[in-house]
Protein backbone atom coordinates (compact mmCIF):
# COMPACT_ATOMS: atom_id res chain seq x y z
CA UNK A 1 0.00 0.00 0.00
CA UNK A 2 1.04 3.55 -1.00
CA UNK A 3 -1.44 5.90 0.37
CA UNK A 4 -0.73 9.50 0.35
CA UNK A 5 1.88 10.00 -1.54
CA UNK A 6 2.68 13.67 -3.12
CA UNK A 7 3.01 13.84 -6.41
CA UNK A 8 6.77 15.44 -7.20
CA UNK A 9 6.71 19.13 -8.82
CA UNK A 10 2.65 19.62 -7.01
CA UNK A 11 3.76 22.53 -4.84
CA UNK A 12 2.78 25.41 -7.27
CA UNK A 13 -0.03 23.16 -8.75
CA UNK A 14 -3.82 23.72 -6.91
CA UNK A 15 -6.56 21.72 -7.91
CA UNK A 16 -10.41 24.19 -8.57
CA UNK A 17 -13.70 22.95 -7.23
CA UNK A 18 -16.65 24.91 -8.53
CA UNK A 19 -19.96 25.24 -7.00
CA UNK A 20 -23.14 25.78 -9.50
CA UNK A 21 -25.41 26.52 -6.70
CA UNK A 22 -25.52 27.31 -2.63
CA UNK A 23 -27.57 24.07 -2.60
CA UNK A 24 -24.61 21.78 -5.02
CA UNK A 25 -21.56 20.06 -3.82
CA UNK A 26 -18.32 21.45 -4.81
CA UNK A 27 -16.93 19.68 -7.81
CA UNK A 28 -13.31 19.38 -9.19
CA UNK A 29 -13.38 20.67 -12.64
CA UNK A 30 -9.69 21.48 -13.38
CA UNK A 31 -6.34 23.06 -12.13
CA UNK A 32 -4.01 25.94 -11.92
CA UNK A 33 -0.63 27.23 -11.57
CA UNK A 34 -0.16 29.63 -8.47
CA UNK A 35 2.31 30.38 -6.37
CA UNK A 36 -0.29 30.38 -3.54
CA UNK A 37 -3.92 30.38 -2.89
CA UNK A 38 -5.25 33.61 -3.18
CA UNK A 39 -3.21 33.76 -6.49
CA UNK A 40 -5.03 30.78 -7.08
CA UNK A 41 -8.42 31.67 -6.53
CA UNK A 42 -8.05 34.86 -8.59
CA UNK A 43 -6.78 32.70 -11.87
CA UNK A 44 -9.45 29.96 -11.37
CA UNK A 45 -12.37 32.49 -11.41
CA UNK A 46 -11.61 33.14 -15.53
CA UNK A 47 -10.51 29.59 -16.33
CA UNK A 48 -13.58 27.68 -14.78
CA UNK A 49 -16.11 30.70 -13.86
CA UNK A 50 -16.45 32.45 -16.91
CA UNK A 51 -18.71 29.78 -18.99
CA UNK A 52 -20.90 27.89 -16.16
CA UNK A 53 -22.87 29.14 -13.29
CA UNK A 54 -21.09 29.56 -10.20
CA UNK A 55 -21.31 30.90 -6.83
CA UNK A 56 -18.23 29.74 -5.08
CA UNK A 57 -14.72 28.26 -5.84
CA UNK A 58 -12.07 26.12 -3.40
CA UNK A 59 -8.70 25.99 -4.85
CA UNK A 60 -6.61 23.24 -2.98
CA UNK A 61 -2.88 22.79 -3.24
CA UNK A 62 -2.10 19.41 -4.74
CA UNK A 63 0.71 18.93 -2.03
CA UNK A 64 -1.96 19.19 0.97
CA UNK A 65 -4.33 16.33 -1.12
CA UNK A 66 -3.75 12.90 0.20
CA UNK A 67 -4.43 10.22 -2.44
CA UNK A 68 -4.92 6.54 -2.86
CA UNK A 69 -2.37 4.93 -5.14
CA UNK A 70 -3.54 3.84 -8.53
CA UNK A 71 -1.83 0.71 -8.21
CA UNK A 72 -3.80 -0.33 -5.41
CA UNK A 73 -6.74 0.32 -7.26
CA UNK A 74 -7.93 -2.94 -7.04
CA UNK A 75 -8.77 -3.09 -3.77
CA UNK A 76 -11.84 -0.90 -4.43
CA UNK A 77 -13.45 -3.31 -7.17
CA UNK A 78 -15.21 -5.98 -4.67
CA UNK A 79 -14.66 -9.51 -5.09
CA UNK A 80 -18.01 -11.11 -5.63
CA UNK A 81 -21.09 -8.91 -7.57
CA UNK A 82 -22.48 -6.76 -4.74
CA UNK A 83 -24.66 -5.03 -7.08
CA UNK A 84 -27.56 -5.17 -4.23
CA UNK A 85 -25.55 -2.07 -2.32
CA UNK A 86 -25.69 0.07 -5.28
CA UNK A 87 -28.42 2.86 -4.72
CA UNK A 88 -29.15 4.22 -8.12
CA UNK A 89 -32.31 4.08 -8.41
CA UNK A 90 -32.81 5.17 -5.09
CA UNK A 91 -34.52 8.66 -5.72
CA UNK A 92 -34.14 9.68 -2.08
CA UNK A 93 -30.57 9.31 -2.15
CA UNK A 94 -30.39 11.35 -5.40
CA UNK A 95 -32.67 14.06 -3.83
CA UNK A 96 -30.07 14.23 -1.06
CA UNK A 97 -27.07 14.66 -3.19
CA UNK A 98 -28.58 16.83 -5.29
CA UNK A 99 -30.90 19.04 -3.55
CA UNK A 100 -32.13 21.89 -6.18
CA UNK B 1 -32.73 52.92 -25.52
CA UNK B 2 -30.44 56.20 -24.42
CA UNK B 3 -30.40 56.21 -20.85
CA UNK B 4 -31.48 59.62 -21.30
CA UNK B 5 -34.82 59.25 -21.96
CA UNK B 6 -34.80 57.76 -18.40
CA UNK B 7 -37.97 59.99 -16.88
CA UNK B 8 -35.82 61.26 -14.24
CA UNK B 9 -33.04 62.67 -16.82
CA UNK B 10 -35.46 65.72 -17.72
CA UNK B 11 -34.81 67.54 -14.32
CA UNK B 12 -30.64 67.25 -14.07
CA UNK B 13 -29.89 67.11 -17.63
CA UNK B 14 -32.87 70.03 -18.73
CA UNK B 15 -30.71 71.76 -20.92
CA UNK B 16 -28.53 70.54 -24.33
CA UNK B 17 -24.79 71.77 -22.73
CA UNK B 18 -25.57 69.97 -19.90
CA UNK B 19 -26.94 66.91 -22.05
CA UNK B 20 -23.78 67.33 -23.85
CA UNK B 21 -21.39 67.56 -20.98
CA UNK B 22 -22.38 64.16 -20.30
CA UNK B 23 -21.71 62.94 -23.23
CA UNK B 24 -18.22 64.13 -23.44
CA UNK B 25 -17.48 62.21 -20.60
CA UNK B 26 -19.11 59.28 -21.21
CA UNK B 27 -16.85 59.46 -24.93
CA UNK B 28 -13.49 59.74 -22.81
CA UNK B 29 -14.62 56.83 -20.60
CA UNK B 30 -15.55 54.66 -23.78
CA UNK B 31 -12.14 55.16 -25.32
CA UNK B 32 -10.08 54.59 -22.29
CA UNK B 33 -12.20 51.21 -21.73
CA UNK B 34 -11.54 50.51 -25.69
CA UNK B 35 -8.17 51.17 -25.96
CA UNK B 36 -6.60 49.40 -22.84
CA UNK B 37 -8.99 46.90 -23.73
CA UNK B 38 -7.32 46.76 -27.08
CA UNK B 39 -3.86 46.77 -25.29
CA UNK B 40 -5.04 44.08 -22.87
CA UNK B 41 -5.69 42.02 -25.83
CA UNK B 42 -2.44 42.05 -27.06
CA UNK B 43 -1.44 39.77 -24.44
CA UNK B 44 -3.37 37.20 -25.82
CA UNK B 45 -0.83 34.07 -26.31
CA UNK B 46 1.90 35.71 -24.62
CA UNK B 47 1.26 36.51 -21.14
CA UNK B 48 3.84 34.82 -18.38
CA UNK B 49 1.44 31.75 -18.17
CA UNK B 50 -1.25 30.13 -19.45
CA UNK B 51 -3.91 31.06 -16.37
CA UNK B 52 -3.14 34.89 -16.45
CA UNK B 53 -3.10 34.61 -20.45
CA UNK B 54 -7.00 33.46 -20.01
CA UNK B 55 -7.18 36.07 -17.33
CA UNK B 56 -6.26 38.90 -18.98
CA UNK B 57 -8.02 38.56 -22.57
CA UNK B 58 -11.46 37.99 -19.84
CA UNK B 59 -10.18 41.35 -18.71
CA UNK B 60 -9.69 42.77 -22.28
CA UNK B 61 -13.48 41.29 -23.75
CA UNK B 62 -15.06 42.94 -20.52
CA UNK B 63 -13.42 46.47 -21.32
CA UNK B 64 -14.51 46.42 -24.63
CA UNK B 65 -18.10 45.23 -23.71
CA UNK B 66 -17.95 48.39 -21.33
CA UNK B 67 -16.98 50.19 -24.45
CA UNK B 68 -19.69 49.22 -26.16
CA UNK B 69 -22.37 50.08 -23.29
CA UNK B 70 -20.69 53.73 -23.00
CA UNK B 71 -20.53 54.29 -26.72
CA UNK B 72 -24.69 53.72 -26.49
CA UNK B 73 -24.96 56.45 -24.08
CA UNK B 74 -22.64 59.04 -25.87
CA UNK B 75 -23.22 58.32 -29.44
CA UNK B 76 -24.76 61.20 -30.94
CA UNK B 77 -27.55 61.43 -33.38
CA UNK B 78 -26.63 59.12 -36.82
CA UNK B 79 -23.70 57.56 -34.60
CA UNK B 80 -23.16 53.99 -33.43
CA UNK B 81 -20.69 52.32 -31.10
CA UNK B 82 -18.74 50.59 -34.04
CA UNK B 83 -18.24 53.63 -36.15
CA UNK B 84 -17.44 55.61 -32.44
CA UNK B 85 -14.97 52.48 -32.22
CA UNK B 86 -13.61 52.29 -35.50
CA UNK B 87 -14.53 55.39 -37.38
CA UNK B 88 -12.62 58.37 -35.68
CA UNK B 89 -9.23 59.52 -36.83
CA UNK B 90 -6.93 59.61 -33.39
CA UNK B 91 -7.30 63.35 -32.81
CA UNK B 92 -11.37 62.40 -32.42
CA UNK B 93 -10.66 60.26 -29.71
CA UNK B 94 -10.51 61.51 -25.94
CA UNK B 95 -8.56 58.46 -23.92
CA UNK B 96 -5.62 59.22 -21.71
CA UNK B 97 -2.64 58.84 -23.26
CA UNK B 98 -1.85 56.40 -20.41
CA UNK B 99 -3.88 53.53 -21.63
CA UNK B 100 -2.63 54.10 -25.57
CA UNK B 101 0.92 53.11 -24.39
CA UNK B 102 2.42 50.30 -25.84
CA UNK B 103 2.41 47.31 -23.38
CA UNK B 104 5.94 47.36 -22.59
CA UNK B 105 7.18 44.40 -20.29
CA UNK B 106 4.80 42.66 -17.82
CA UNK B 107 5.21 44.88 -14.78
CA UNK B 108 3.99 47.70 -16.72
CA UNK B 109 1.28 46.09 -18.21
CA UNK B 110 -0.16 45.12 -14.49
CA UNK B 111 1.16 48.89 -13.09
CA UNK B 112 -0.58 50.25 -15.51
CA UNK B 113 -4.00 47.86 -15.32
CA UNK B 114 -3.70 48.52 -11.39
CA UNK B 115 -3.69 52.89 -11.68
CA UNK B 116 -6.41 52.52 -13.89
CA UNK B 117 -8.33 49.77 -12.30
CA UNK B 118 -8.21 52.39 -9.22
CA UNK B 119 -9.23 55.27 -11.11
CA UNK B 120 -12.12 53.46 -12.84
CA UNK B 121 -13.75 52.10 -9.45
CA UNK B 122 -13.41 55.93 -8.16
CA UNK B 123 -15.47 57.34 -11.31
CA UNK B 124 -18.15 54.31 -11.20
CA UNK B 125 -18.30 55.07 -7.46
CA UNK B 126 -19.00 58.85 -8.29
CA UNK B 127 -21.66 57.32 -11.28
CA UNK B 128 -23.30 55.03 -9.13
CA UNK B 129 -23.78 58.09 -6.91
CA UNK B 130 -25.50 59.77 -9.42
CA UNK B 131 -29.44 60.94 -8.95
CA UNK B 132 -29.71 59.90 -12.53
CA UNK B 133 -31.05 56.19 -11.69
CA UNK B 134 -30.25 54.69 -15.03
CA UNK B 135 -26.75 55.78 -15.01
CA UNK B 136 -26.42 54.56 -11.71
CA UNK B 137 -27.72 51.50 -12.32
CA UNK B 138 -25.79 51.49 -15.45
CA UNK B 139 -22.61 52.02 -13.12
CA UNK B 140 -23.43 49.45 -10.96
CA UNK B 141 -23.32 46.65 -13.64
CA UNK B 142 -20.04 47.42 -14.77
CA UNK B 143 -18.34 47.51 -11.13
CA UNK B 144 -19.35 43.37 -11.20
CA UNK B 145 -16.32 43.06 -13.70
CA UNK B 146 -14.09 46.05 -12.44
CA UNK B 147 -14.59 43.94 -9.21
CA UNK B 148 -12.60 41.22 -10.69
CA UNK B 149 -10.11 43.69 -12.66
CA UNK B 150 -8.97 45.67 -9.44
CA UNK B 151 -8.50 42.18 -7.94
CA UNK B 152 -6.48 40.34 -10.47
CA UNK B 153 -4.36 43.39 -11.00
CA UNK B 154 -3.79 43.84 -7.11
CA UNK B 155 -2.43 40.60 -6.43
CA UNK B 156 -0.39 40.55 -9.92
CA UNK B 157 1.02 43.67 -8.28
CA UNK B 158 1.57 42.87 -4.66
CA UNK B 159 3.30 39.49 -6.20
CA UNK B 160 5.55 41.54 -8.37
CA UNK B 161 6.42 43.97 -5.64
CA UNK B 162 7.55 41.27 -3.17
CA UNK B 163 9.41 39.10 -5.61
CA UNK B 164 12.96 40.40 -5.73
CA UNK B 165 15.12 43.30 -6.49
CA UNK B 166 14.69 43.09 -10.52
CA UNK B 167 10.84 42.97 -10.17
CA UNK B 168 10.81 45.33 -7.44
CA UNK B 169 12.83 47.50 -9.65
CA UNK B 170 10.87 46.53 -12.76
CA UNK B 171 7.45 48.10 -11.17
CA UNK B 172 8.97 50.82 -9.40
CA UNK B 173 10.06 51.86 -12.82
CA UNK B 174 6.78 51.64 -14.06
CA UNK B 175 5.24 53.50 -11.28
CA UNK B 176 7.66 56.15 -11.75
CA UNK B 177 7.24 55.99 -15.87
CA UNK B 178 3.42 56.15 -15.61
CA UNK B 179 2.10 58.06 -12.65
CA UNK B 180 1.82 61.49 -14.02
CA UNK B 181 -0.21 59.55 -17.24
CA UNK B 182 -2.37 58.00 -14.70
CA UNK B 183 -3.00 61.43 -12.91
CA UNK B 184 -3.92 62.46 -16.21
CA UNK B 185 -6.58 60.31 -16.14
CA UNK B 186 -8.30 63.28 -14.15
CA UNK B 187 -8.69 65.70 -17.18
CA UNK B 188 -11.84 67.50 -16.77
CA UNK B 189 -14.13 66.99 -19.73
CA UNK B 190 -15.59 70.15 -21.56
CA UNK B 191 -18.24 71.25 -19.46
CA UNK B 192 -17.75 69.25 -16.05
CA UNK B 193 -18.66 72.05 -13.74
CA UNK B 194 -22.08 72.54 -15.31
CA UNK B 195 -22.77 68.79 -14.83
CA UNK B 196 -21.73 69.17 -11.16
CA UNK B 197 -23.42 72.30 -10.24
CA UNK B 198 -26.71 70.98 -11.36
CA UNK B 199 -25.98 67.57 -9.11
CA UNK B 200 -26.11 65.15 -11.81
CA UNK B 201 -22.38 64.71 -10.53
CA UNK B 202 -21.46 63.62 -7.06
CA UNK B 203 -17.96 64.92 -7.33
CA UNK B 204 -15.92 66.40 -10.66
CA UNK B 205 -12.51 64.98 -12.15
CA UNK B 206 -10.28 67.50 -9.44
CA UNK B 207 -12.52 65.44 -6.17
CA UNK B 208 -11.87 62.04 -8.23
CA UNK B 209 -8.30 62.44 -8.94
CA UNK B 210 -7.82 63.35 -4.70
CA UNK B 211 -10.25 60.29 -3.78
CA UNK B 212 -7.69 58.26 -6.30
CA UNK B 213 -4.52 59.50 -4.76
CA UNK B 214 -5.76 58.93 -1.14
CA UNK B 215 -6.78 55.21 -2.38
CA UNK B 216 -3.49 54.24 -4.13
CA UNK B 217 -0.98 56.18 -1.92
CA UNK B 218 -1.48 54.16 1.01
CA UNK B 219 -1.36 50.69 -0.60
CA UNK B 220 2.07 51.48 -3.05
CA UNK B 221 3.23 52.49 0.44
CA UNK B 222 2.20 49.06 2.21
CA UNK B 223 4.06 47.65 -0.82
CA UNK B 224 7.16 49.05 -0.25
CA UNK B 225 6.95 51.62 -3.52
CA UNK B 226 7.82 55.38 -3.84
CA UNK B 227 4.85 56.83 -4.94
CA UNK B 228 6.41 59.66 -7.34
CA UNK B 229 6.44 63.47 -6.82
CA UNK B 230 3.75 64.83 -9.26
CA UNK B 231 5.31 66.54 -11.79
CA UNK B 232 1.86 68.17 -12.53
CA UNK B 233 -0.71 66.98 -14.99
CA UNK B 234 0.20 66.15 -18.09
CA UNK B 235 -2.68 66.79 -20.37
CA UNK B 236 -3.78 66.04 -23.91
CA UNK B 237 -5.59 62.73 -24.36
CA UNK B 238 -8.60 64.27 -23.01
CA UNK B 239 -8.27 66.83 -26.35
CA UNK B 240 -7.29 64.99 -28.71
CA UNK B 241 -3.19 65.27 -28.63
CA UNK B 242 -2.20 61.94 -28.49
CA UNK B 243 1.21 60.00 -28.85
CA UNK B 244 1.85 57.84 -32.05
CA UNK B 245 1.10 55.16 -30.09
CA UNK B 246 -2.85 55.65 -30.88
CA UNK B 247 -2.14 56.08 -34.20
CA UNK B 248 -0.28 52.62 -34.54
CA UNK B 249 -2.79 51.15 -32.44
CA UNK B 250 -5.91 51.98 -34.54
CA UNK B 251 -4.26 51.48 -37.52
CA UNK B 252 -4.10 48.27 -36.88
CA UNK B 253 -7.53 47.80 -34.57
CA UNK B 254 -9.59 49.25 -37.68
CA UNK B 255 -7.98 47.42 -40.58
CA UNK B 256 -10.62 44.82 -40.82
CA UNK B 257 -13.25 47.20 -40.45
CA UNK B 258 -11.51 49.57 -42.89
CA UNK B 259 -11.96 46.91 -45.31
CA UNK B 260 -15.22 47.08 -45.78
CA UNK B 261 -16.85 49.91 -43.36
CA UNK B 262 -20.55 49.29 -44.43
CA UNK B 263 -20.29 45.64 -43.73
CA UNK B 264 -22.85 43.82 -41.43
CA UNK B 265 -21.45 41.56 -38.92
Amino acid sequence: MNLAEITPGAEGVFAVFRQETKNDPHVHVGDVHAPDAEMALVLAKEQFARRDPCVNLWVVRYADIAATSYRDADMLEPSTDKSYRFGGSYREQQRVYRRR
Amino acid sequence: MALWAAPDAPAVLGDEARREALRAMLLAWADDELILGHRHSEWTGFAPDIESDVALSSIAQDELGHARLLYEQAAGAGQTPDRLAFGRPPEAFRNATLVERENGDWAVTIVRAWLYDCADAVRLAVLAASPLGSFAALARTLEREEKYHRLFSDVWLDRLARAGDDSRGRVQDALDALWDEALALFEAPPGEEALVAAGALAAGAAEQAVRWVSAVEPRLGALGLRVPPGRGVRSGGRSGRHTPALAALLDEMTSVSRSDPEARW
